[in-house]
């Protein structure tokens, strides 16, 4: 069996910027294949040049990426994908404005040929605070925060009280909280490095750093995930295959998500080298890690 | 152009001018007139027909909200606690425990090709004193084909260790809708998007096109039929080209039974795109096929607590709903179907719901006014006075889910409503005094169609255990027969077309056994549907 696909929502209300989230996405997309499930095809800003095939409900791009629409059940539409002959590196749904994107995510739980891969909400810094004094929507509001395992807080250009959004959101949800214009973020960590584990995206390279870490010795379980712990909001992702100390003959996977972070059993170690741990985060938030607990 | 008169015991024609009347004159599949075999020989040589002498005609029933999944779910064995009526007219029975159930798919499981999933449905526990279905139970139909069974509802499903194996999924499996045991193993019941993701993985993909293929349509008409029904909605459905194709190619028929008013799920995709295709649909339009029907779903259902409740929510102190399509979407889509003259049918189970729906009518009408658009809330089961006031200003229409206070009123009474408006539900008596027009439904496959069992859920107001909920609501029969026929009729602008026997209008009858007028009101549910006439071609129920 093939490795299991990574599977990402995006979620948020109608205009934070989930589809310019996701034109980004498609553009910026470099080597990796993304399978994009949207509930509106006309909303996206696809080239005409780059689009390879139409048929309907789905739209390939030469990039190798393709978009399908939702229509009226994510569940076929999603089972319809896993059953085509293309393989994709990641699967990325945006969730409808008013879904609660963690059960979304469940599918991948459910699904074996996928793998959870995280939640990311975008909040529109504009108007949260309105929405979620509207009483009719304020549960859906705090569902979407409290699913997220990443926030993209967005149109940081346009909020008045920027400062007080900020801090009303850090009263709602413990998710760590990315800021941006146009939703421009660097797609790395909203989605993971590629499989060789270079960046998909060079112009964003600048704006965070990867660090890479590798013990030859089984490792202290305590002692890492409190690293990865402590890190939660200055580490946004981090991936590892791991021999822990207490079960040294196991490939124990690790995964971190924004604010959610996974240790899951792959099997026996074998003879794999090392263990292998790459975190992605910040410049800024990265440079203060406490590196001395961890090497 | 041959004039056949029927002579009957009685016609009840939904037209005050003449109520009643003993013959009924059709010719080219439309009524010529209802009156005296005197009267109607003034229009010529009339042949007698006298089938009919010892019946009584209504206007042909029209059921304002079903689903053509209806015809989609026969495929597989029904499961249900309540009896109910194949499509070949045949009774299938209600199984009365879990063990009948796992008895009767034991059974069916023998006739299976090796591999074959199977999928079963219909199941509702609430009657087996508490006892939930568990693994053990569903694992004695089969071990190793995947076993799904989906509870009438169709938002929850049981099924067996082959499927949860397949799925991987464990005690330590943390997802909304598995339900685990005080153990906190998984019992093998499945919750909302679990229990669909399941029951599509076990069925394939392909379950969806077979749901509302051509055969399927054709059996939804023949259940409906059965119970007196010559126009159905198919209240939502995307319309793919294939449904599409076995729409037209049903319809096209002479045998086919009833008229068919799919409504476009609007939502689906964008309006851009949605309304240009729903008007290309409606220039495919025949005898028997409407494309002229929009639908939008709010929020969820009030037993699947997903409904979205204004305060003080739930009884049992559930939290609230969720938002299939949320206040945004729902202004957006209803104004772009509105400007273009569209009518929709918007769901709303939760009094929050109608609230945002009566808003979002509301809104659209200071943007673009309208005359007599007479958008319908569907379902609008929680609905009260002032909510039904809005409703009349604003020029709309009702169709309440009155089979819910049978089938679940015991339920909305105990647990999800609580006493007091559990008994104001499906607020019949409130439309009439308000004066909204309003339909009763069955949203069939959740309840069997048949708009007499229907009627008497609004007339008798009874739950499956036989408390009365609500005497303020009761209607009088002669309402609920409205109800069932011009009401509805109203509700999808087909009034001026059919509902009533009168010169001019389709002649699509009703033929039953009895006078549901002459009857005690608590046998209505009871009376034999011989058959009905579709466009003057006559259609007997198979005899039971």
């Amino acid at each position: 069996m093939t490795d299991p696909v990574p599977f990402t929502v995006i979620g948020g209300f109608l205009g934070a910027g989930k589809t310019t989230l996701l034109n980004r996405l498609l553009r910026d997309a470099g080597r990796r294949r993304f399978a994009v499930l949207v509930n509106d095809f006309g909303a996206l800003d696809i080239d005409g040049g780059l689009v390879a095939a139409h048929d309907g409900d789905t739209v390939a791009l030469a990039n190798g990426c393709l978009c399908c629409t939702i229509g009226d059940s994510l569940v076929t539409t999603l089972l319809g994908l896993l059953e085509r002959p293309e393989r994709f590196d990641h699967i990325v749904v945006e969730a409808s404005g008013v879904a609660d994107p963690g059960r979304i995510a469940d599918l991948a739980v459910l699904e074996p040929r996928l793998v959870r891969d995280g939640v990311v909400v975008v909040v529109d810094a504009v108007d949260v605070r309105e929405r979620a004094s509207d009483r009719r929507l304020r549960d859906t509001v705090m569902r979407q925060l409290q699913a997220a395992d990443l926030l993209l807080l967005n149109k940081i250009d346009l909020a008045v009280d920027l400062a007080a959004v900020r801090c009303w959101i850090s009263m709602q949800t413990a998710a760590p909280l990315l800021e941006s214009k146009h939703a421009d973020v660097p797609l790395d960590l909203l989605f993971g490095l590629d499989r060789a584990g270079g960046s998909s995206d060079e112009s964003s390279a600048e704006a965070f750093a990867s660090w890479s870490y590798e013990w030859s010795e089984p490792v202290e379980r305590d002692a890492l995930l409190a690293m990865l712990r402590e890190a939660r909001g200055g580490v946004l992702r981090a991936k590892g295959i791991v021999r822990f100390a207490d079960s040294a003959d196991r490939r124990s996977v690790v995964h971190l998500v924004g604010g959610r972070l996974d240790v899951s059993d792959q099997g026996p170690w074998g003879d794999t080298a090392g263990s292998r741990l790459v975190m992605l985060g910040l410049r800024p938030m990265l440079g203060s890690l406490p590196r001395e607990t961890t090497t | 152009m041959t004039i056949t008169v029927y002579s009957t015991r009685r016609i009840i024609t939904m037209n005050p001018n003449r109520p009643f009347a003993t013959h009924v004159a059709v010719r080219d599949g439309r009524i010529l007139g209802a009156g005296s075999l005197e009267e109607l020989k003034g229009w010529g040589k009339v042949e007698l027909d006298s089938r009919f002498a010892d019946k009584v005609v209504l206007p042909g029933f029209v059921e304002g909200h079903s689903h053509a999944f209806e015809g989609g779910v026969w495929k597989f064995p029904y499961v249900g606690y309540f009896d109910r009526t194949n499509p070949d007219g045949s009774r299938a029975p209600g199984l009365k425990s879990i063990d009948e159930v796992v008895a009767a798919l034991s059974a069916h499981e023998k006739t299976l090709p090796k591999g074959a999933s199977l999928l079963a449905w219909g199941f509702d526990p609430i009657y087996f004193g508490g006892r939930r279905m568990d693994l053990a139970d569903v694992d004695k139909i089969s071990t190793d084909r995947a076993v799904v069974i989906i509870h009438s509802n169709f938002h929850v499903a049981n099924a067996n260790t082959a499927v949860l194996a397949k799925a991987g999924i464990t005690r330590t499996t943390n997802v909304h809708g598995i339900v685990k045991d005080a153990k906190g193993e998984p019992t093998g019941e499945l919750q909302e998007m679990a229990a669909k993701y399941m029951a599509y993985r076990a069925a394939g993909v392909e379950i969806a096109a077979v749901l509302s293929d051509e055969q399927a349509v054709w059996r939804f008409a023949r259940v409906a039929q059965l119970a007196g029904v010559t126009t159905a909605t198919d209240l939502h459905n995307e319309l793919p080209d294939s449904t599409v194709d076995g729409y037209l190619k049903a319809t096209a028929s002479d045998d086919f039974p009833i008229r068919l008013l799919p409504a476009f799920a609007a939502t689906a995709i964008s309006p851009a795109e949605g309304v240009p295709r729903l008007q290309a649909l409606v220039k495919r339009n025949n005898e028997k096929l409407r494309f002229q029907l929009v639908k939008i779903v709010t929020d969820g259902s009030i037993q699947g607590l997903s409904a979205r409740m204004r305060w003080p929510g739930y009884y049992d102190g559930t939290p609230n709903g969720v938002w299939n399509v949320g206040p945004d979407d729902l202004d957006r889509v209803l104004l772009a179907y509105h400007r273009e003259g569209f009518q929709v049918h918007i769901h709303t189970n939760g009094d929050e719901a109608s609230e945002v729906g009566i808003e979002a009518v509301e809104r659209a009408l200071a943007v673009a006014p309208r005359w007599d658009h007479r958008h319908t809330l569907q379902h609008a089961q929680m609905a009260d006075a002032g909510q039904f006031r809005r409703m009349k200003a604003l020029g709309m229409c009702a169709n309440l889910f009155a089979n819910h206070l049978y089938y679940w009123g015991d339920v909305h009474y105990a647990k999800t409503l609580g006493p007091e408006r559990a008994e104001r539900m499906d607020a019949c008596a409130t439309a009439l005094a308000t004066g909204v027009p309003f339909a009763i439904h069955c949203d069939a496959p959740v309840t069997p169609i048949g708009p007499l069992f229907t009627a008497w859920c609004a007339v008798n107001r009874l739950t499956a255990s036989g408390r009365t909920l609500g005497e303020a609501e009761k209607i009088p029969v002669a309402e609920a027969l409205r109800a069932i026929t011009l009401g509805a009729a109203y509700t999808l602008k087909l009034d001026e077309e059919l509902g009533s026997i009168d010169v001019g209008k389709r002649a699509d009858f009703a033929i039953l056994d009895d006078d549901p007028l002459l009857v005690p009101p608590e046998k209505l549910k009871d009376i034999g549907v011989w058959g009905t006439v579709l466009g003057g071609k006559v259609f007997e129920a198979p005899r039971r």
